[in-house]
């Protein structure tokens, strides 16, 4: 049974339809990115998975329940939990605070300790940094921060968007090894939203294609790369770096 | 000498009316985004409640305790009932809350009368140290403030509820992200801010009479004590009401009583052109949209 079932999700800004009928699963501890050209709606999608945004039609259940409409620090302590586009990390509050509110819905007082710790041990740079704030990292400290102040919800599936972007070509190394551990290391599912194709490709076992709002092609990532989609969406933009190319894994 | 020192408790117990005041203030203002200007007939009705339960018989202690429930009560419904619908836009509250400061004018004034209400001082006892007069509910008043900002200041920068609530202010999407029910932490501001405003006006009538119309008045300072202080800032409402009880007591007493007024505000209007983030520096407010 699937852990995630997004059924005919249907999401608008205003009278703006961004999402149409859009469906997808992720299995529990699997890692599955939806790759698809700017402003297909990709972030979108997981604002309304997340709680952020109210679908206008559809359905979301999770782990069997539904869970439709439901404000999104509900969902976070369902464990649905989400790094947003940009980090976000809370700027005048230090390091290991921002970790602390990310396992604001947690009460196990010891093991939120231990799981600082963890993340502290993980993250070398957390700890090296753990008094400092966050407006004092930088842009890839930031970005790993963002992952381990998820990560301290402990959840079950975590929806990372855009989590290279802005990133140079050796800290997107770095993020896609940090994903690619995130199940054995967190037993965390993954729904990721990447621009840099290579990336959700290398670190993805299933995806499925958005464009303009709808899902327009799905499949392990052997299909994905085979796809005709693929080159028309990612190959086509020159404006694109070359250490995002899909050929780059 | 002595004189001076009485001059200071004074001053020190009104001060402390106009910290709980603005720290209410500073708090819904700076940290929920909403300009309550009823806040001040909060207050009033802080009061009032307090007249009403003492006039019938009922300890002052007892009644303060009233007052404060009965406030919260108010600020409760007043924020689901009302503010809740104008977070988006700020200046529809803005308005709706001097509507809503006349409507309680009025209900007291239909309750009771327009005549201004006191009730006997609920101790009635002086102190005589070294030669000056203390009244003894005059520091009573005090100790409760500090007591009272303490703890305020404590639950916000020390504990859990703290940090989520600075988060929630700081980005309320990402808070909610992390499980923080935002919009509980509004409210709960706002229910604090009015419970202040509560005991606020049950401490002032034990100091100064008290009128339907004594909320507009007290919110102008308000609002001044939070400003000065910087929005959002627990230690800058403390600061501002010190600073303007201090200048308002000593003025009276060695200058213009008649420019007591005049004195604080000219003071707070200096300060926000020096210093337009107040004194210790505060959250931005809530967003111009």
């Amino acid at each position: 049974m699937s852990l995630l079932q997004v059924q005919n999700l249907s999401t608008a800004y205003g009278p703006i339809m961004v999402n149409r009928e859009v469906s997808l699963i992720v299995n529990d501890q699997e890692i599955v990115t939806i790759l698809g050209p700017n402003g297909a709606g990709k972030s979108t999608l997981l604002r309304s998975i997340s709680g952020l945004l109210r679908p206008k039609k559809g359905a979301i259940r999770f782990n069997d329940r539904n869970v439709t409409g439901a404000p999104a620090d509900r969902m976070a302590s369902m464990g649905v939990v989400m790094v947003p586009e940009g980090r976000h990390i809370f700027p005048d509050l230090t390091v290991q605070q921002n970790l602390r509110l990310g396992a604001y819905c947690r009460t196990d007082h010891n093991a939120i300790e231990q799981d600082i710790a963890l993340m502290e041990s993980y993250f070398n740079v957390l700890a090296a940094k753990k008094h400092a704030k966050g407006s004092a990292l930088s842009g890839g400290q930031q970005q790993m921060l963002a992952i381990a102040r998820g990560l301290m919800a402990r959840p079950r599936i975590l929806l990372l968007d855009e989590p290279s972007l802005g990133l140079s070509p050796i800290l997107v190394k770095e993020v896609q090894s940090v994903i690619a551990d995130l199940r054995s290391k967190f037993s965390a599912a993954v729904l990721l939203v990447e621009q840099n194709a290579g990336l959700a490709l290398s670190v993805a076992e299933r995806g499925y294609f958005l464009q303009h709002g709808r899902i327009v092609g799905s499949g392990t990532i052997s299909e994905l790369k085979d796809h005709a989609l693929i080159h028309e969406i990612y190959l086509g933009q020159h404006s694109r770096p070359k250490s995002v190319r899909p050929s780059a894994t | 000498m002595e004189i001076f020192f009485q001059q200071l408790v004074n001053s020190l117990s009104v001060a402390s009316v106009t910290i709980l005041i603005g720290m209410g203030i500073t708090l819904i203002f700076g940290l929920a985004g909403i300009v309550n200007f009823a806040h001040g007939e909060f207050l009033m009705v802080g009061g009032m409640a307090t007249w009403f339960l003492v006039s019938a018989g009922i300890n002052f202690f007892i009644a303060v305790l009233g007052a404060m429930i009965l406030v919260g009560f108010l600020g409760f419904v007043a924020e689901r009932g009302l503010f809740r619908f104008t977070l988006e836009r700020p200046m529809n509250g803005f308005i709706m809350s001097i509507g809503l400061s006349v409507i309680l004018q009025h209900v007291v004034i239909r309750l009771f009368n327009e005549v201004q209400k006191t009730i006997p001082d609920p101790i009635g006892q002086v102190w005589v140290v070294h030669g000056v007069d203390i009244i003894v509910m005059r520091a009573i008043v005090i100790a409760i403030t500090a007591i009272v900002v303490a703890i305020t200041y404590f639950c916000i920068s020390r504990s859990r509820y703290g940090l989520a609530l600075t988060a929630s202010i700081a980005d309320p999407d990402t808070a909610a992200l992390m499980g923080i029910p935002v919009r509980r932490y509004v409210t709960g501001v706002f229910i604090y801010g009015s419970v202040l405003a509560g005991l606020g006006g049950a401490l002032m009538i034990a100091l100064f009479p008290i009128t339907p119309f004594t909320g507009s008045v007290v919110i102008i300072r308000g609002f001044a004590v939070s400003l000065i202080g910087g929005l959002g800032n627990v230690g800058g409402a403390v600061v501002g009401g010190l600073l303007l009880g201090l200048v308002d007591g000593l003025s009276a007493g060695y200058g213009f009583p008649e420019w007591t007024d005049a004195y604080s505000l000219v003071l707070m209007i200096a300060i926000l052109i020096v210093r337009p983030q107040g004194l210790l520096g505060g959250t931005l407010g809530p967003k111009a949209s």
